[in-house]
């Protein structure tokens, strides 16, 4: 079970995110609703695992994917967009993300990919 | 030359051990049955667990359940896939992509041949027989997609597997997958919809589809019963919804009360 930071400019699918993390056994330690303020947590909390929006306002989440893994390699970073934008997967693999989700997502799938990632 | 194998046919709703000679160009189902079927005359293929159904022509159509090991239905899948009359097209194909909204890590290409029947899509390759049921596909798309560096056009399908909404992706020469595309919206009409959701009932509809139950998406969305009630009832009437199951919420009688205030009192009162 990991400690996890969600970041996503919507309330709504940071609730759902965080109702599915938690109903398998996560600790939700903080939200995030762009990607200055999930550096800004980021370096705080010092979660094991980050849930990354690719678009959101002021710095998007390929961005702040970019300056988490320049402040720490060994972060683990899993992108979560929309169905259409996953020419994105190439992009965010390459910027050091772990894994990658498209909305809209089935709670064991996500699950499943959390806990890949985290024992990876 | 045929070759036989042990099955069971359905024969008068009761499974029948019989012998099933799979050969070339038709296969024979023996006694009670006792009947050959080309591959030709084949107009749709079913999977069912460890049965087939095969529905052959060539007037009336007729619908044979045969059950048989993995080994034996594999063979005969692959010859009636591959013979039998239906829109058939040689392609690249990867399914699943992408189960659940989750990227499926061993996802490859294969490469093998589709096969459009009455009821669903079939796809062959040396590895893998996939089928779509056309009842269960929620989405296509004619869209490009990164292949070995390249943009290339494929047809995404979204289909459910078990309540598990899954992306399979083809890829073939356009002016094919054109054809594959417009016989699948074609054949799809019925998942078609006009309705638009206000916001609330959308929410509700992407929690449901992300497996929350209505004590999560009430507690979530801070919806009473009734209200949350209404939305299922408007979900249902646009044909988004289905009722899975009814749940009941009750509250305890006299009795029941007296049986609880009676079960927690201590032995020595």
């Amino acid at each position: 079970m990991g400690r996890i930071l969600i970041v996503d400019d919507t309330m709504f699918m940071r609730t759902l995110l965080k109702n599915i993390l938690f109903s398998g056994g996560h600790d939700i330690v903080g939200e995030a609703a762009d990607g200055a303020e999930a550096l800004a947590r980021y370096q705080e909390l010092k979660p094991d695992l980050v849930t990354m929006d690719v678009v959101m306002p002021k710095v998007n989440g390929i961005e702040a994917l970019k300056a988490i893994k320049a402040a720490d390699p060994a972060a683990k970073v899993i992108m979560c967009t929309a169905v259409g934008q996953e020419q994105m997967v190439k992009l965010a693999i390459k910027s050091g993300a772990r894994g990658y989700i498209v909305k809209p997502f089935q709670a064991p799938k996500v699950l499943e990919e959390v806990k890949n990632v985290l024992s990876a | 030359m045929m070759k036989s194998v042990p099955v069971k046919v359905e024969h008068e709703g009761k499974w029948i051990p019989t012998t099933m000679g799979i050969g070339e160009d038709r296969i024979h189902i023996g006694a009670p049955l006792d009947c050959e079927i080309p591959y030709k005359s084949m107009v749709d293929l079913e999977e069912k667990k460890n049965q087939v159904l095969i529905t052959a022509g060539p007037d009336a159509e007729e619908t044979y359940r045969i059950a048989s090991v993995e080994k034996v239905l594999s063979v005969l899948k692959k010859f009636v896939i591959t013979q039998c009359s239906a829109y058939r097209l040689n392609a690249f194909f990867m399914s699943p992509a992408i189960r659940g909204g989750v990227l499926v890590q061993d996802a490859h290409w294969e490469k093998g041949a589709i096969a459009v029947m009455k009821t669903g899509i079939w796809f062959v390759s040396q590895e893998s027989q996939v089928c779509i049921p056309l009842g269960d596909v929620a989405g296509i798309e004619f869209t490009r997609r990164e292949i070995q560096e390249k943009d290339l056009d494929v047809v995404k399908i979204d289909h459910l597997i078990e309540n598990e909404v899954v992306t399979s992706f083809v890829l073939c020469p356009k002016t094919t997958l054109q054809v594959l595309y417009n016989f699948l919206s074609e054949a799809t009409q019925n998942t078609k919809y006009d309705e638009e959701l206000d916001p609330l009932t959308g929410q509700v509809a992407m929690l449901v589809y992300s497996g929350m139950d209505s004590s999560a998406i009430e507690n979530m969305l801070k919806l009473s019963h009734k209200d949350l009630d209404a939305i299922y009832e408007r979900l249902l009437a646009t044909g988004f919804a289905e009722v899975l199951y009814v749940r009941k919420e009750i509250q305890l009688t006299a009795k029941g009360v007296r049986y609880i205030s009676d079960a927690v009192k201590s032995p020595t009162n």
